[in-house]
């Protein structure tokens, strides 16, 4: 016998504690903006969005990571022309999906008679500079927690996906409320 | 170079988990008359989401693996080795469920003021956030046993379907629990 339900809830419980109270931390922000998110509800289809991308971004950027660490392809070194390379097109795959997914998200709200006051291209010009900001966030979180866990001998496949979703879910929130407010959309 | 081969092979996924994630998104956006009547009820929201991603991801790469070390495979599936796997998970779903349904309660009351009782909002908060991991947690489970079934039955890597498969799913099933549990206590409360 491999597997323990006793081992999988003792190994699974102290991380995801963690993200837990993260999360309510992140809900909490939500809570604070209650009235902009009921007047204005395309920006609450937008928070599932902003978080997945950059959530499986920052996975699969780490996942790679993690491999190119393990064959020894990427070293662990903040210059390596491999891991910076792999980060850069990141970016750029974060970039395309958060353009076509905002053109999404309008169309969806348009049809289900959810937009209020803003315009296309400001819709998109909003959801892509929270979205780019965010990813540049999570791929540095990557980064790091796959060479910090790398080094100390923890398998990186192990740490990256849990730590980066967590974080990506605060920050984008966060970043989100504060694109909105800089843009002064439904005040 | 392999930038092409990259983007290629991620671009279309990460958009189809985005497409998902506007379903998500968009069951959000039908819960406002709810946010309204339950204060709290939206803070559970990104940490049911999360807790469900993490626990199911997690179980999808250990059957993955368990594949991969030859303890289950098609035909010799329902074993005992699956059966700790799917008890870990719904262990894990109802502790992180009940902390998740107290911090949110918690947290709010500290917060904000509102008019409804404190005793009946704790019951509510907490029975929602309950249901709705312990629900979620049984599609989540049954679907990744059966995505499992079909990725052995045609030869695949499992580590390579499992993930971006329950990522898509995972969230709009999640909702689609949170709101339909939210309907059922408003109903009866």
């Amino acid at each position: 016998m491999i597997y323990n339900w006793k081992k999988i809830v003792k190994h699974g419980l102290p991380l995801l504690f963690v993200a837990v109270i993260i999360e309510i931390f992140a809900g909490q922000i939500l809570q604070g903006n209650r009235s902009l998110l009921v007047a204005m509800p395309i920006f609450l289809i937008s928070i599932p969005v902003v978080n997945s991308v950059a959530g499986n971004i920052g996975s699969v950027l780490g996942a790679r990571l993690a491999s190119g660490l393990h064959v020894g392809y990427i070293k662990n070194d903040i210059k390596d022309k491999e891991m910076q390379y792999n980060l850069l097109i990141s970016l750029l795959i974060g970039f395309i999906s958060y353009f076509v997914l905002a053109i999404v998200i309008y169309y969806v709200a348009l049809f289900s008679n959810l937009v209020e006051d803003i315009a296309l291209i400001k819709f998109i010009a909003l959801l892509v500079i929270t979205g780019f900001l965010l990813i540049c966030v999570v791929a540095l979180v990557s980064v790091f927690t796959a060479f910090i866990s790398f080094k100390r001998g923890l398998d990186p496949d192990d740490m990256v996906a849990p730590v980066v979703t967590t974080v990506g879910d605060a920050m984008g929130i966060v970043f989100l409320f504060v694109i909105i407010g800089i843009f002064g959309v439904g005040i | 170079m392999y930038a092409k081969e990259m983007v290629k092979q991620s671009l279309p996924l990460i958009v189809m988990c985005g497409l998902g994630a506007i379903v998500a998104g968009s069951t959000l956006g039908l819960m406002t008359d709810l946010f309204e009547s339950i204060p709290g009820l939206i803070v559970v929201i990104p940490a049911i989401i999360a807790m469900r991603g993490n626990i199911s991801t997690a179980l999808g790469s250990r059957l993955g693996s368990a594949y991969h070390l030859g303890v289950i495979d098609a035909d010799n599936l329902w074993n005992d080795e699956l059966k700790q796997n799917v008890i870990g998970s719904f262990v894990l779903s109802f502790l992180v469920s009940i902390t998740v349904g107290i911090l949110a309660f918690i947290t709010t009351i500290l917060f904000y003021k509102f008019s409804i009782d404190v005793g009946i909002l704790a019951v509510k908060l907490i029975s929602v956030v309950i249901i709705a991991g312990i629900i979620s947690g049984l599609i989540l489970t049954l679907l990744t046993i059966g995505i499992i079934y079909l990725v052995f039955k045609r030869g695949y890597d499992p580590d390579n379907i499992t993930g971006p498969a329950l990522a898509t799913f995972g969230d709009m099933i999640t909702m689609a629990c949170i709101f339909g549990s939210a309907v059922l206590l408003e109903v009866i409360f």
